[in-house]
């Protein structure tokens, strides 16, 4: 496998009682490409996710990431992982969140301040660092966990739906932020629901019912669904899956 | 009616999860079997010794014939009416082995009869309850009493580091006492007739005999609630997945637990075993530094319980309904109030996989009869393999959840 292939997924089926949550599902991305994965609820997005990452075994298939066949512990140091859940400890402050967490990805406790200090900029928390999570709105705390993830500085990183109850503004600041770690040869597969955040990915994947139905980059979804804009072209391609199902 | 709403409401939710339903069905049920099955037991197979030195000959004066020698043998008729099912009796021809072997081989109790034992309880009867006939070779003759004999009395070198079979093997011994002493028409009683050594100085009450199984349990349900919940709740909060995800090892996850909560544990044991030494003057006599190694031992393996607990629980609800499932008969199996001696079969193998178990005995030889580590090696290598083994099994499991959380 060549190295800048970083995500390299084929075969994947996972299936939860009757449901077939992933179909037999493909997938290739490549270093510093910004992946979005859109589609409707329960299309599969999240165990997508969890099954690349190794939190989940697929029933059938297999993943690679950077070159490791999931589940692989060597690759952990390298991946970021921001789950749908906030995934942070509300007793603990916004800073003590990130100390533990870099203690775990081995970074000096200078190292965990810099980028503290970066990433809560990033995440305009700056001013709560010693405040404990718990007393935090819902869009801070998921502001929380995207620090977490980047905290260690991944060559590849899954955020799923990082901008989930973030104000138009700060989602814009996040979205330049990911260009911006892309640029940089970073890796991110970001799953969304909105369309305008699916404009701003190098390559979108449309998946419904544990399928990819349509994989390109944003005009070549929207030639492939003669359609002129992404909100049309993934009504299509919802249309075409239920259509097949 | 809105109330009605919210029952139904509950009741349905309870109805879906259907490892809760269970429970609620099975938990009143397992308790009562458990608590009946633990009450309905009786001692059994009580190790004692019997050194007989009684020449079983009776010299008595009578109206008759003058002094005659009766053959009574009532040492032989005391063991003879002991309950066969309540002890195990070994015979011994030394008494100071005897006596030994309470202290050093777990026997629960030595009697020795001395020599002129029939003779003494004979000539004391007859002085006791006045003339008396019997039958001697044929004719009645009329016993008469003689000056009181300061006959040697029984020695009964006894365990008294369990109250409750100390005083059920002297309740045994006076009742069997009676039967004899009834053949001999006699008001005496078996007090006067026993000189009891007890192992232990000074008296053990029910509360210090209690108290090392009660602390064990405190700590039990405290460690395993504190590290289940703990786990449950790292699981379903999505800390648990984030942590799993970084370069760190489901071991080093595991351990890093372990140590948070063995000094919670030994902080806790601290606690308890100071106010219960100070509040209630409990019995403490041995080392503490082999207390605390039994309850680090102990306290391991019980956070691996917890931390299985929290791999099948879905959420502390049900995470605290399997605790109470499988602790709180640990109270009742472990010989905390009643003793292992006492458990009916059905429940002993329960009693034997029960870790309280070992942990209590441990305790209660080291605080009530000050028993040093190597009097608690076996316990100990219990504990410390219950303790192995827990940790592997919560590193497996902890591996397991990276793959559910």
């Amino acid at each position: 496998m060549p190295v800048e292939q970083v995500v390299l997924a084929t075969g994947l089926r996972k299936r939860f009682g009757k449901r077939m949550a992933l179909d037999g599902l493909d997938l290739s991305v490549t270093q510093g490409q910004l992946y979005g994965l859109a589609g409707p609820n329960g299309a599969g997005k999240t165990t997508l996710i969890r099954t690349l990452c190794g939190l989940l075994r697929p029933d059938e298939g297999e993943a690679n990431l950077l070159g490791w066949r999931m589940p692989s512990a060597r690759v952990r140091s390298q991946l970021g992982y921001m789950p749908q859940d906030y995934a942070v400890y509300d007793d603990l402050s916004v800073l003590q969140n990130l100390e533990f967490f870099g203690g775990l990805y081995e970074l000096r406790r200078a190292q965990v301040r810099e980028r503290a200090n970066e990433l809560l900029d990033l995440v305009q928390l700056a001013d709560r660092r010693s405040q404990r999570v718990g007393t935090l709105s819902g869009g801070m705390r998921r502001r929380v966990s995207l620090a977490i993830s980047l905290l260690h500085k991944p060559r590849l990183a899954f955020l799923d739906e990082p901008t989930a109850g973030v104000d138009p503004k700060l989602r814009r600041s996040f979205w330049d932020h990911f260009n911006g770690l892309a640029e940089q040869d970073v890796t991110l597969v970001v799953t969304t629901h909105l369309v305008e955040e699916a404009l701003r990915c190098h390559i979108v994947g449309f998946l419904n019912a544990g399928r990819l139905l349509a994989q390109g980059t944003p005009d070549e979804i929207l030639a492939e669904t003669s359609t002129s804009n992404l909100d049309d072209a993934f009504i299509v391609l919802q249309d075409r899956g239920e259509a097949a199902r | 009616m809105k109330s009605l709403a919210v029952m139904r409401n509950v009741l349905r939710r309870i109805a879906r999860d259907v490892r809760t339903l269970a429970l609620i069905v099975v938990l009143p049920l397992f308790f009562v079997l458990l608590y009946g099955n633990s009450f309905s037991g009786s001692y059994h197979d009580l190790t004692i010794v019997i050194v007989n030195e009684d020449n079983g000959l009776a010299s008595v004066r009578t109206a008759e014939v003058g002094r005659v020698t009766l053959s009574v043998n009532l040492a032989d008729a005391f063991v003879s009416a002991l309950d066969p099912a309540m002890f195990d009796v070994s015979t011994s021809d030394d008494p100071a082995i005897a006596t030994a072997s309470v202290e050093e081989t777990g026997v629960w109790a030595a009697l020795v009869f001395p020599r002129s034992f029939s003779n003494a309880v004979v000539n004391e009867a007859v002085r006791a309850g006045g003339e008396r006939r019997v039958e001697f070779e044929g004719d009645m003759v009329t016993l008469l009493p003689s000056d009181p004999i300061d006959g040697p009395k029984m020695t009964l070198a006894l365990d008294d580091g369990n109250p409750l079979i100390a005083d059920a093997i002297l309740t045994a011994f006076e009742t069997a006492f009676s039967q004899v002493l009834a053949t001999q028409q006699s008001s005496l009683t078996a007090e006067g007739l026993l000189d009891v050594q007890a192992l232990h100085e000074g008296k053990i009450r029910m509360l210090d005999f209690t108290a090392p199984g009660i602390i064990g349990f405190a700590m039990t349900l405290i460690t395993v609630m504190l590290t289940a919940m703990s786990v449950v709740r790292e699981r379903t909060s999505g800390t648990l997945t984030r942590i799993l995800i970084a370069p760190i090892s489901a071991w080093e996850v595991t351990f890093g637990y372990t140590l948070a909560f063995s000094l919670i544990a030994i902080f806790q044991a601290a606690e308890l075993f100071l106010a219960s030494t100070l509040l209630f003057d409990i019995r403490f006599v041995g080392s503490p530094g082999v207390v605390a190694l039994l309850i680090l031992l102990f306290a391991i393996g019980l956070q691996g319980i917890a931390t299985l607990i929290s791999t099948i629980a879905k959420n502390e609800a049900q995470a605290m309904q399997f605790i109470l499932f499988l602790l709180i008969p640990s109270i009742m199996v472990s010989g905390v109030f009643w003793p292992l001696e006492m458990m009916p079969a059905t429940i002993r193998p329960l009693s034997y996989v029960s870790p309280l178990t070992y942990a209590n005995a441990g305790l209660r030889k080291v605080m009530l009869a000050g028993g040093g580590i190597g009097d608690v090696r076996f316990e100990l290598a219990v504990l410390g393999a219950f303790a192995l083994v827990m940790l592997l099994l919560s590193v497996l499991s902890m591996r397991r959840q990276a793959y559910t959380a």
